[in-house]
């Protein structure tokens, strides 16, 4: 099959069209106050919102970090770019890039992923995962919160967290000092 | 007056074979190139880049120019909005059985707690 193998096999792409400002929807996708909805109800931790920076996602208690990652750009508005690995696999990171455009109707949010390892469960939750991300940007910008079915997922979440590996747990992955497995950029 | 309903381009771009394919083609290779797309088709570039824009305009498919060559991505948020259309009425029905779980759970957690009290 030609030009079947190119890098971009390892890519997906999810685009919606938001009802809202650019400013909204960048402080949603990149607060660490609060629960980010869209990130399956995680709290971000940073060292420092900057380029270089280790990054976390916690549980809304802070026990339990599902993703951890080093921010790659932040650009506001407009970009905001980090490498992404679950502490729950041992698959190497992949990249997420979040894309703000002010369009005729709103921001046009593009979520690009990057550098996904071929056939791992990383990408493959990747792949599943990216449709209720930006449905959930969406219904959180134009609604105030996530759809019914949404919260109802993050209940199930809450109900789960016992079950979470003990590898998961927060104190193995601080965001203030170097991380343990060195996360690799190769990412231009 | 029926209203013209914002997915309206999403259905009609689905209606058409060819562009079915298309999106078959791309869900197997992301960043496909317009012409290794028209190369699984028999008609020509120029039909195939008309069947493109449909797709796009319903926000199917993404382009990504990278110098003087596109590459091709399938968007499947419109598909999933269509299926939280019509399916997001039946998540109280789910929400229910989870409420069920979750009691199930708690009264196992509290008679385990006083066993081992």
């Amino acid at each position: 099959m030609p030009e079947a193998t190119t890098q971009a096999d390892t890519q997906a792409k999810f685009r919606v069209e938001i009802r809202g400002s650019i400013e909204d929807v960048w402080q949603e996708i990149t607060r660490t106050d609060a629960p980010i909805a869209a990130f399956f109800n995680s709290r971000m931790e940073v060292a420092r919102l900057a380029p270089g920076s280790r990054l976390a996602m916690r549980t809304p208690d802070g026990k339990y970090t599902g993703v951890v990652g080093e921010i790659l750009e932040y650009d506001p508005p407009r970009r905001f770019a980090h490498t992404f690995q679950f502490t729950q696999y041992d698959d190497p990171p992949c990249t997420v890039i979040y894309d703000l455009e002010e369009g005729a109707n709103g921001v046009q949010f593009t979520l690009t992923i990057a550098d996904m390892p071929v056939g791992t469960k990383t990408a493959k939750q990747m792949r599943q995962g990216g449709p209720m991300i930006v449905n959930t940007l969406k219904a959180v910008i134009e609604t105030g919160r996530p759809s019914f079915g949404t919260r109802v997922l993050f209940g199930v979440f809450k109900l789960m967290a016992p079950m979470t590996p003990k590898k998961c747990l927060s104190e193995n992955w601080p965001v203030d000092t170097p991380a343990a497995t060195p996360v690799e950029r190769n990412h231009p | 007056m029926i209203q013209k309903d914002p997915q309206d381009a999403i259905f009609s771009a689905l209606a058409h074979p060819a562009r079915r394919r298309i999106i078959d083609l791309l869900v197997r290779v992301p960043g496909a190139s317009v012409k290794w797309i028209a190369s699984n088709f028999k008609f020509s570039r120029i039909a195939a880049m008309k069947h493109l824009t449909v797709l796009e305009r319903a926000g199917l498919v993404l382009s990504e120019k990278h110098g003087r060559t596109r590459k091709l991505f399938f968007n499947p948020v419109p598909i999933q909005q269509i299926y939280d259309r019509w399916t997001s009425d039946y998540s109280s029905f789910w929400a229910g059985r989870m409420a069920d779980i979750q009691s199930r759970v708690e009264t196992r957690a509290a008679r385990e707690e006083k066993k081992n009290a």
